[in-house]
């Protein structure tokens, strides 16, 4: 698949982008704070609706648009050529008034998929993207929260029942633990757990059987990846460590997985409602990743930690390819100039293996005809691109 | 950039008081509630008049009935009056204004029973902030003639927790509990409903009649 069209209005640094796209490699070169990240961080949000910077909202509508209109608008659209046809994404972030003066806008979002309006769940997956980023092995040596929420944004890609289970889970989940605090001060029932206990339960299965999968399929590559990008070859190994007791982990293949939840936060509920929170689900999942047997996060050097992240992304590009008979559309922000000539011919690789690839960089002149022939070329200065080649 | 705390020299504090009194409206932001207030200021004071006092009287006249919770301004309302009306049958809401939309449909002739509510731990409501008491004391009363509890709460999370418990609640006493069912609004096409919504119109399908 490849994104034919962009368009962004009022979106951080551009006031007005107009991006037609072919398939094929992109290279976006300017100076620090011209936009580069800005524009990759579009496209991402336009595939997953979650922006890979943090934030409110708020932010992403410009500077300009916030000071001079009552209602300003950022509205990011794409139009996306994949195998199953043309589909058109937009996603509009509506700027109302500040509850405070000193807090930020009041914003919702809007989202439509071929002009019809629709909800995010609808549009997650239309368009995958991988990107690649300096950021990236914060996923490694970073809080288990890092690693959650890239199990959940790369398995929403693949999977439209994944997102609404996230979704529902979170509401389920804020529910719950609000319901056992009642319980702690003694203002409810046990049984009034029943229905959140229910729902958390099957929403939780999805996510747990879904990380379970890719999890899965993403390790395997990531070790190939890893031993192909190290020398000497070191192993690297990925493995998913559900927050659920032993009996629940072990049904991640059958069909009372749901069931077998459910018994668990049942018998849990004495220690839950003490602590007042829900202890045991994916919402406290962590993934380890361990070199040479060791954990990445405690022990390996700061190159190796870059290289699993690294080797994880690439591991997704084979994963988002493998389950939908389909390329991503790779995203490198700015990653080529630090890596050494082994590493980047192995990115290099990958890039070819797509249908479409856009990438930033500091410097007109890298990543060089040479390695990149074909590729078109754009100077973006202050939120406005030229086209060079 | 004005701000109401902040007034200009020449605001006397009664229009800080009457925009700190819109902003507490709900949906009403501080610009909104500005904009309200020096609205009231220009008009004619009869307009501030009829505004002052419908908001006492609706203050004043406004109660719940009774028997099945709704506003009205004498109790019982006027449809727990209709003798017309089928006593076999109450329909549960959350909100008043739920009442006038299932009356606006013609399709139901039984009672109302208004919840004023749904269960939503995070808002700190539990069954007992709710008018449930009052529903089973209706249920339980030696004089009914209820058989069933159509339950018409939202579709959404909460909803579906407050449909759970009046369930859970009510078939011990030999009532039939049904709820709403879910599916494709009227006149919709297919191509434009979302998967949740035509997932559920699967799920809940019927025979051709």
């Amino acid at each position: 698949m490849h994104l034919a069209h962009l368009s962004l209005t009022n979106v951080r640094t551009f006031r007005k982008l107009e991006l037609d796209l072919r398939p094929g490699a992109h290279v976006i070169a300017g100076d620090n704070a011209q936009g580069k990240t800005n524009l990759l961080e579009s496209i991402a949000l336009l595939a997953t609706t979650r922006s890979s910077r943090p934030g409110p909202d708020a932010d992403l509508i410009s500077w300009d648009a916030s000071a001079e209109e009552l209602t300003p608008v950022a509205r990011l659209a794409a139009e996306v050529e994949a195998r199953a046809g043309e589909v058109t994404l937009e996603i509009a972030v509506i700027g109302g008034e500040r509850p405070r003066m000193d807090a930020p806008l009041a914003t919702s979002r809007r989202f439509r998929v071929n002009g019809i309006a629709r909800r995010a769940s609808d549009l997650i997956g239309q368009l995958r993207v991988v990107m690649f980023s300096a950021d990236d092995l914060r996923i490694i040596d970073g809080p288990p929260a890092n690693r959650r929420r890239y199990l959940d944004i790369t398995n929403a890609q693949l999977d439209p029942a994944y997102v609404r289970a996230s979704q529902r889970y979170a509401r389920v989940l804020q529910q719950r633990n609000s319901l056992l605090r009642r319980l702690q001060e003694r203002r409810a029932k046990p049984d009034e757990l029943d229905f959140w206990d229910e729902e958390l339960s099957v929403a939780g299965a999805v996510l747990l059987a879904g990380r379970a999968r890719s999890l899965q399929q993403l390790g395997a590559h990531a070790a190939e990846r890893y031993i192909e990008l190290t020398s000497p070859e070191e192993p690297l190994e990925v493995c998913y460590r559900p927050a659920v007791p032993d009996d629940v982990a072990e049904a991640f293949r059958e069909h009372d997985l749901a069931g077998r939840f459910r018994a668990a936060l049942e018998d849990g509920r004495r220690d839950d409602i003490l602590r007042g929170l829900t202890r045991i689900g994916p919402h406290r999942d962590d993934v380890g990743f361990l070199i040479d047997g060791r954990e990445a996060a405690a022990s390996a050097s700061r190159g190796q930690q870059r290289t699993a992240g690294l080797a994880l992304r690439l591991a997704e590009v084979a994963l988002s390819t493998e389950r939908t008979g389909e390329a991503p559309v790779l995203l490198l922000d700015d990653i080529l100039s630090e890596l050494d000539p082994q590493r980047r011919e192995r990115v290099m690789q990958a890039a070819y293996g797509v249908d479409q690839v856009i990438i930033t960089s500091p410097d007109e002149a890298h990543p060089s005809q040479v390695e990149l022939p074909g590729a078109r070329r754009y100077h973006l200065r202050s939120g406005a691109l030229t086209l060079l080649s | 950039m004005n701000s109401y705390s902040d007034p200009p020299s020449g605001t006397a504090s009664p229009i800080t008081r009457l925009v700190e009194a819109f902003h507490r409206l709900p949906g009403i932001g501080p610009k909104s509630a500005q904009r309200l207030a020096y609205h009231v200021l220009r008009a004619p004071e009869t307009e501030a008049k009829d505004l002052a006092e419908a908001l006492m009287e609706v203050k004043r006249s406004i109660v719940l009935c009774e028997r099945c919770q709704d506003l009205t301004s004498e109790s019982p309302c006027r449809i727990c009056l209709d003798l017309s009306r089928d006593r076999t049958s109450i329909c549960v809401v959350e909100e008043p204004l739920d009442v006038r939309a299932i009356e606006r449909t013609r399709g139901h002739h039984g009672l109302y029973h208004v919840l004023h509510g749904v269960i939503s731990p995070t808002d700190g409501i539990g069954p007992e902030d709710l008018k449930i008491q009052e529903l089973l004391a209706r249920l339980r009363d030696i004089d009914t003639e209820v058989s069933e509890v159509i339950v018409a709460t939202n579709p959404n999370l909460e909803g579906e927790a407050t449909s759970m418990y009046l369930g859970r609640l009510l078939r011990p006493l030999g009532i039939r509990v049904t709820r709403l069912a879910r599916g494709l609004p009227a006149g919709a096409d297919l191509e434009y409903a979302d998967d949740v919504t035509l997932g559920r119109a699967l799920e809940f399908r019927q025979e051709v009649q």
